[in-house]
């Protein structure tokens, strides 16, 4: 009682440990942050002062830059920079022109418009950039009403009403897109600027300008480090932030399925959607019975298979038992076995009908027994006739819930086991000897040498495998799809017309799977919520671990 | 010490308490081989029978009634008349074109990575390990939405290389520590040995630094052959219309779907577990390796 007491009180320690870190983080954070942007503007322009006073002439070459990207290197005589450069520029507004309808804008259409129409200038002529942006901002609009840039719908001598849309999502995609490689553009810019003027200064201080050549040989050699990496930073910024950031963006949109894109929009809502989640009783309660199943699942399916890997670790490495290769073979295979395919196994086995454990219940005829049982310690909810329904019954959501436990003690303890059995051979024999001595019992040296040893080395594989199991998706999806469902009475309305509630097994990840990807549910906005509260959790585990791993900041 | 060596001593030491614990310490241990073995022994009974349903599979295998009617099916069954590889092959070849592109990408780029951050000072460096750090803890899954709506916008759905390009986008942060920490144990001093024998930066990679790191490249080389394999969740998303194996799979387990079938799932699953677990036990060596160079040395 007293260790769990202080376990308890290590535990909540740490977690007001964390939370006074990240909260002086963050208040320093943000006060560091205005505090550079304003030093950085007052110091932008002393600079920019001093630098037009004191070197007219560089500051003429940055400025030159500033007006033309290139044109400063230009003047420098630097070609093999200017060139790449106006490439850039040239790609740029290429795409941007190409891809615009500017030529039609000047050839005076818009005079011939009647002048009450309304008419969205970047909408309708605008290229990628300007459009993406036009579109980022106002996520599209609703064309309504008979006439529209000039043009009507006649079918059978008779005017129709224009109805159309804008397709939001696309819009959001390329306006995300769009802005992405604007920024980019603008940072070339400003490298460009700076370039032209430090370029100036050092001609003028070694009186020698760099030729091509040798412009090539330092650039591979003092930033090789730079483009081995910029290949996969290229890929991560492709495959992962950029949805990330288009997720992120999503969260204050009020997109749902129910929109039909090209008829129907979406717009920016702010924090209504976060509102929706907090403030609705009806979604927070499954909220809350979600997050703290999540939570339970995570911790005890870490734990459990933490126990159950050291217990069969300390049995096999103990004196008593022979042939311990052997034993460790056969024990080791949950885990060489697929996960995906072991999940679906169990599906299989704990399957209604054709199940193996309810055969095997039948032919030993037990069924009953262990219903009883089950029903008694308050597993089984309503009792039936015939098989146990395992995954299926809204009232046995218990039940579900502790086989998942058990079938995820099946498939992790042999990791723990391999791990434990690993650092049990790193403790010194002389610590035991030293026990010897002093007359120790072997539960007294398990209790001071090897639980504390093993548990300090294995520490933060037991925080990776929390973090793990908070977002283990398939030992959920796999095994029992969420299922069983709540109890039709206990889903409130609001949420049962959308379709959108949760199984009593679903964890947040497998929750937000189904809220987006389950094409009678599609609630993007309230999915990509749910993605925000996971992205905190995980970061502030993140920060924690960062916070304890030394080595991480030791410089090389 | 032989066998029978072994077995003397083990019963020379033997006392009535020590034996009362060694006895319990067995009937342990056989009461988890069997909850291991029966479910696994079950697979396997159901992959070799013609039953048409799980019902009739016994639960240990009984190797006279065995029936190779399952495989045969797995390897003829076209679902389309025109395709020139069978439902199952072509799931397989594609997955093994997968892998095989993820390994080579996510080996070539790691390393790269690696090599980078334990050899070279720069700016922006901390912030950029920090980064990686960050995102490995998040699954790549989370911005699925957004991938699915630009492969669709850009017409990438389907595509497996665009696939594979996620896997190893979404591998890279992970792997650049487990290099990084290696590559930090190499002496520098063979690097600046290197240098005054006129060696580049290129060459001090390719010649000196890779040589030596060939234990870690082949331990990413084959977590990201075995990755691929049985991830069901992106595929799901991104090739709705191509199978993989863990699509293909799922979709006898699926009840909602037409072709649920267990029975077929079970045959097609000990076909792939299989050679994954044999890989798995071989590589089990490296595991507490890997554990640990990602985790002290971070």
């Amino acid at each position: 009682m007293k260790e769990t007491e202080s376990i308890f009180g290590q535990l909540l320690n740490a977690g007001k440990k964390v939370l006074l870190f990240l909260y002086k983080k963050i208040i320093l954070g943000i006060f560091k942050f205005f505090k550079r942007i304003i030093m950085g503007f007052v110091n932008f322009f002393i600079n920019l002062f001093k630098a037009a006073k004191e070197q007219p002439k560089a500051f003429f070459k940055g400025l030159s830059s500033f007006f033309l990207m290139g044109l400063g290197q230009l003047r420098n005589k630097q070609w093999y920079k200017a060139i790449p450069l106006f490439v850039v520029i040239i790609v740029f507004l290429a795409i941007e022109i190409s891809t615009s309808n500017y030529i039609y804008a000047l050839s005076g259409e818009i005079s011939q418009f009647p002048a009450e129409d309304k008419l969205y200038f970047f909408r309708d002529y605008g290229g990628f950039f300007t459009k993406g942006l036009w579109g980022f901002i106002t996520l599209g609009k609703l064309v309504l009403g008979s006439v529209y840039r000039g043009e009507t719908i006649v079918i059978f001598d008779q005017i129709f009403t224009w109805k159309s849309a804008d397709n939001s999502q696309v819009l959001l995609g390329q306006g995300v897109i769009a802005t992405v490689l604007i920024l980019m553009f603008v940072i070339t810019w400003i490298f460009s600027i700076k370039d032209a003027f430090q370029s100036h200064l050092k001609i003028q201080e070694t009186g020698h300008n760099e030729t091509y050549h040798e412009f090539i040989k330092r650039v591979w050699n003092d930033f090789f480090a730079y483009i081995i990496i910029i290949p996969s930073l290229i890929l991560i910024f492709l495959f992962i932030l950029i949805p990330f950031l288009f997720s992120f963006l999503v969260a204050f949109t009020n997109w749902t399925g129910r929109i039909s894109l090209g008829q129907g929009l979406f717009k920016w809502v702010g924090f209504e959607t976060f509102k929706q989640v907090f403030e609705n009783p009806d979604w927070l309660k499954f909220f809350g019975d979600v997050l703290l199943w999540t939570l339970f699942y995570a911790f005890m399916s870490s734990v459990t298979v933490y126990v159950l890997g050291f217990i069969q670790a300390m049995i096999i490495e103990s004196k008593y038992v022979i042939f311990k290769k052997f034993w460790r073979m056969i024990l080791i295979l949950p885990w060489a076995i697929p996960g995906m395919i072991s999940l679906m196994l169990f599906r299989n086995v704990f399957a209604d009908n054709f199940g193996l454990m309810n055969q095997v219940l039948a032919q030993a005829g037990v069924t009953d027994q262990v219903k009883n049982f089950l029903t008694s310690i308050g597993l089984v909810g309503q009792q039936t006739a015939g098989n146990i329904i395992w995954f299926n019954d809204p009232l046995n959501g218990s039940l579900a819930k502790t086989l998942i436990i058990v079938v995820n003690l099946w498939l992790g303890y042999p990791y723990f086991m391999m791990l434990i059995t690993g650092v049990l051979g790193t403790i010194p024999e002389s610590l035991f000897e030293a026990a010897d001595i002093d007359g120790a019992t072997s539960s007294q040296k398990f209790r001071y040498i090897t639980f504390p040893w093993v548990l300090r080395a294995t520490a933060p594989v037991i925080i990776t495998t929390f973090t793990f199991n908070f977002n283990n998706f398939g030992a959920i999806y796999f095994l029992s799809g969420g299922g069983p469902g709540y109890p039709i009475d206990q889903i409130p309305q609001s949420v049962r017309i959308i379709g959108a509630a949760p199984g009593q097994t679903d964890i947040l990840i497998s929750w937000i799977y189904k809220l987006s990807f389950q094409s009678t549910v599609n609630q993007y906005s309230l999915a990509s919520v749910y993605s925000i509260l996971i992205f905190i959790f995980i970061g502030l585990s993140a920060i924690y671990n960062l916070s304890k791993l030394k080595s991480f900041w030791e410089e090389d | 010490m032989t066998f029978k060596d072994k077995t003397a001593r083990f019963f020379r030491r033997l006392t009535i308490r020590k034996g009362i614990t060694g006895v319990l310490a067995y009937v342990w241990l056989l009461v988890m081989v069997v909850i291991v073995m029966t479910p696994v022994l079950w697979l396997v009974s159901a992959a070799f029978t013609d039953a048409t349903s799980l019902e009739q599979v016994p639960i240990i295998p009984k190797i006279s009634e065995w029936s190779l009617a399952n495989y045969e099916d797995l390897f003829t069954y076209k679902s389309t008349t025109s395709q020139v590889f069978p439902d199952y092959v072509r799931a397989f070849l594609t997955t093994l074109g997968i892998a095989s592109l993820n390994t080579v990408l996510v080996v070539i780029f790691s390393s790269l990575m690696g090599f980078s951050f334990s050899r070279y000072r720069f700016k922006g460096k901390k912030k950029v390990l920090l980064l990686m750090m960050a995102l490995q803890m998040f699954p790549s899954f989370m911005g699925m939405l957004a991938i699915f709506m630009f492969f669709r916008q850009f017409g990438l759905l389907n595509n497996p290389v665009a696939l594979t390009l996620i896997y190893v986008a979404g591998a890279i942060p992970y792997n650049t520590f487990i290099v990084r920490g290696f590559m930090r144990n190499i002496p520098k001093s063979l690097d600046e040995a290197a240098f005054i024998d006129g060696a580049s930066n290129l060459q001090t990679l390719t010649k000196v630094i890779i040589p030596l790191a060939v234990p870690i490249m082949g331990f990413i080389a084959v977590n990201a052959f075995m990755a691929p394999w049985l991830d069901y969740i992106l595929p799901s998303v991104v090739m709705p219309q191509r199978d993989t194996v863990a699509i293909w799979l799922f979709r006898y387990m699926d009840p909602r779907v037409s072709t649920y079938n267990p029975i077929k799932f079970m045959s097609g699953a000990l076909f792939l577990a299989v050679p994954i677990m044999l890989v798995q036990i071989y590589m089990q060596k490296y595991l507490i390796y890997g554990l640990t160079s990602g985790a002290d040395k971070g």
